[in-house]
């Protein structure tokens, strides 16, 4: 019997041009876009990421050492108390801590220091030598440490100037240095020499974070660009599968094809178990084309292990079984409310959120942890996090987790859809 | 074998259908008829099981189905008012689709097919796409696949809206001939008088959710055995004169027609002079008059004042 409906969901969107095109000719152009464009960028061969800076150091740090510790014997404190602050101030100081960050085995393999003066910092950014200016001002540490002990005073701003050209390492690098600076409650400036459009860039595109995230998930080897837009992609165009199923059905139930599928005795909830069948099975095929395609045409991952390919099978089959029960869920709503609205908005906007949150377009370090959390719990979050464990090698035990939240998410949609699927024989009450 | 205990329909407070009893025995054709709106299609759906009555029963061979709906969606083919195919497949896809849901299965599926192709005349286009089809052969398809599983009871809710007369008359045909040669019980739902009148034995005239009449076609038609109808043609129309006919005394119902009027009036009523009197008056132009004797049309027009189809 599911195999008819099977067989008659498949021909059904084969056959539908403008289907086929969202769910794998699309997808299939934007892994091709994102993995190159953004290559390198996410990606574990950090070598290809190569930010030439100039520090222009106005600070004398003795100086302001000394001038804290001055103003700090001036207080009326107690003496431990005094001692206790003038050793903070030696380990915490902002120059050096900033010093300790760049030269950071991880980072200063990406970003190259350079000591120099304004004007040759200003010469060589011009010329597109280096990518940013990164100024200490006057007082910097004195300032600094007088905001960070005693919250008084106006603080000092670590000013950062990008060049035009490069911005988007710029922007990284500023991205970072505005990261570094705030975990110090500074204020920073960052003067974006190309104008404002640089400086926009970063504030929506690229976060610091996106370092953060390479740092974070390094200890294994990192997923490089294709990898992870490749996972990222498939797992949210295989939600289209789940609006796809349910726009068909809401059809279905408006041209009373579904009252005839009625009428001829079968049960309501077995049209329902045909949709999650459909959907799971389009899910799968969907996803497998997609892998093999990028590994193929692009070789993101290696042919050669079986290992590798089944772990990617085993992903693939839960994640599809959560397409299902998502399709399920879309369908229970159109059919029960008679409405093509449940489709659309979940194609039009539920996908891009989720595709979001569950870290599609850029890894989610650095994201408030609501959202890390929710994407956690999206179809495609928990699958993506699976996939990527897996390509970067992690244990099996590593790829239960996620697993396990996609089985119970999958639980929890067929659960809602089967409350609200009509349970009458008789369907229109 | 199939009949209706005061079924009743309420939409949300409204009433769509009111204390209906049909019957049908087998091997009869049977005509439910009414205007837009008349509760045709609700009534055929509570029968069909697609929809809860409100109060009432349906009863199978004395067996009440509402509680056991399984039982009657076997026996009946139901022939929905839309169309309701896959329009991406093609209709064979669909046959074969729809034959599979219904337990037909290999040569069993692939006879009945090729069966119904032939009986509504697709049979040349059955690999086609539903999509490519012209209105009357996706009628015609929707028929085919309501008797796929060769269904006792053929319920059609007005399969001939919005086609061609000759995808109309071969419908026509058809039907008749499944009554007629196979025995196959009808239910024909429709709005045209002339349809019913070419097809069915028994007729149920429907208004405002009610059964306001049935019978045999002479049977309604002796309702105005005592009635004649006067068809006076205009030379064009004279809203004044069909004020002052309204109002008359001695005329039981009016109505404008395309070519002039259209009036009831009791039979051997010597009204004529008078009517050419009246018409003279309005300065009207009569083309042509002429006395017939009524049609279901008419018994329609005497049942609710109103014309079947508006
Ligand atoms: N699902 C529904 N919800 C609310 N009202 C409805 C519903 N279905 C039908 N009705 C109302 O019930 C009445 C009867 O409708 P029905 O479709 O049975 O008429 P019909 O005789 O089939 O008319 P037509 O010739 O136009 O098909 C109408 O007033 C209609 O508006
Ligand atoms: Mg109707």
């Amino acid at each position: 019997m599911m195999r008819h409906f099977l067989w008659k969901d498949m021909i059904i969107i084969v056959r539908d041009r403008s289907e086929m095109l969202v769910l794998l000719l699309m997808p299939f152009i934007l892994i091709g876009i994102l993995g190159f464009a953004l290559g390198g960028i996410l990606g574990g061969d950090t070598s290809t990421i190569d930010i030439e800076v100039a520090l222009v150091n106005e600070d004398d740090r003795e100086a302001g050492v000394t001038a804290f510790v001055d103003l700090v014997e001036n207080f009326e404190l107690p003496v431990e108390a005094k001692e206790e602050l003038i050793s903070v101030a030696k380990t915490l100081n902002p120059g050096l801590l900033l010093e300790e960050m760049l030269s950071d085995q991880e980072l200063s393999e990406m970003i190259h220091t350079e000591e120099m003066t304004e004007d040759e910092a200003q010469t060589s950014l011009q010329s597109g030598d280096i990518d940013a200016i990164l100024t200490l001002p006057e007082g910097f540490t004195y300032k600094s440490l007088e905001k960070m002990v005693f919250s008084e005073g106006s603080g000092s701003q670590l000013s950062v100037m990008l060049s035009d050209q490069g911005s988007l390492y710029a922007k990284i690098f500023s991205d970072m240095i505005d990261g570094f600076a705030r975990n110090l409650n500074l204020e920073t400036a960052i003067i974006a020499a190309a104008g404002e459009d640089t400086a926009q860039l970063g504030e929506s595109e690229l976060t610091g974070s996106n370092i953060g995230g390479i740092i974070t998930v390094s200890k294994n080897a990192p997923a490089n660009s294709m990898q992870y837009y490749t996972i990222g992609m498939a797992v949210m165009f295989v939600l289209y599968v789940a609006g796809t199923i349910a726009s068909k059905a809401f059809v279905e139930k408006q041209q009373q094809v579904f009252n005839r599928i009625i009428l001829s005795g079968m049960h309501p909830s077995a049209y329902l178990t045909g949709k999650v069948i459909s959907a799971t099975a389009l899910a799968f095929l969907q996803l497998v084309i997609l892998f093999l395609l990028s590994a193929l045409i692009f070789r993101t991952f290696s042919l050669g292990s079986a290992d590798f390919w089944i772990g990617m099978m085993i992903i693939t089959l839960v994640l599809a079984f959560c397409v299902g029960g998502l399709a399920s869920l879309l369908t229970s709503l159109s059919i029960r409310y008679e409405t093509e609205g449940v489709s659309s908005i979940f194609t039009g906007g539920i996908v891009t959120l989720f595709a979001f949150a569950g870290g599609s377009f850029f890894p989610l370090t650095g994201m408030p942890n609501l959202i890390i959390q929710l994407g956690n719990w999206t179809p495609n979050g928990a699958a993506m996090t699976a996939y990527l464990r897996l390509v970067q090698g992690y244990e099996w035990t590593d790829l239960m987790s996620p697993l396990f939240r996609s089985v119970i998410i999958t639980f929890v949609l067929l659960v809602i859809s089967i409350i609200i699927f009509p349970k009458r024989r008789s369907v229109t009450s | 074998m199939l009949e209706t205990e005061e079924l009743s329909k309420q939409f949300k407070g409204k009433i769509a259908v009111e204390g209906v009893n049909l019957h049908l025995e087998r091997g009869e054709s049977v005509g439910l008829l009414g205007p837009n709106g008349a509760g045709k299609s609700t009534t055929i759906s509570m029968i069909s099981s697609l929809i809860k009555p409100t109060s009432g029963d349906v009863l199978l061979d004395g067996k009440n189905v509402i509680k056991d709906p399984g039982k009657i969606r076997r026996v009946l083919g139901v022939v929905p008012q839309e169309i309701a195919l896959y329009e991406e497949l093609t209709a064979y896809e669909n046959l074969k689709f729809f034959g599979r849901i219904y337990g037909l299965r290999g040569k069993a599926l692939e006879k009945n097919i090729e069966e119904v192709f032939e009986l509504v005349g697709l049979t040349d286009r059955q690999k086609d796409i539903v999509k490519t089809y012209s209105g009357g052969m996706k009628r015609r398809i929707n028929i085919a696949a309501a008797l796929l599983h060769e269904p006792e009871v053929l319920i059609m809710d007005e399969p001939t809206v919005g086609i061609d007369p000759q995808s109309r008359s071969h419908i026509l045909e058809m039907v008749r001939e499944l009554n007629l040669k196979k025995g196959m019980t009808v239910l024909y739902t429709s709005h045209y008088m002339e349809e019913v009148e070419r097809l069915c034995d028994r007729v149920y005239i429907m208004d405002h959710g009610r059964i306001i009449s049935s019978g045999t076609k002479d049977e309604l038609k002796s309702i105005l055995s005592s009635e004649e109808t006067i068809m006076i043609d205009l030379d064009r129309p004279y809203p004044d004169l069909y004020n002052d006919l309204k109002q008359h005394d001695g005329i039981l119902q009016t109505m404008e027609t395309e070519t002039g009027l259209k009036l009831i009036v009791p039979k051997g009523s010597r009204l004529l002079g008078e009517l050419f009197q009246i018409a003279d008056r309005h300065q009207a132009k009569v083309v042509n008059v002429h006395v017939q004797t009524p049609t279901l049309e008419d018994v329609f027009l005497h049942l609710t004042g109103r014309k079947l189809r508006d």
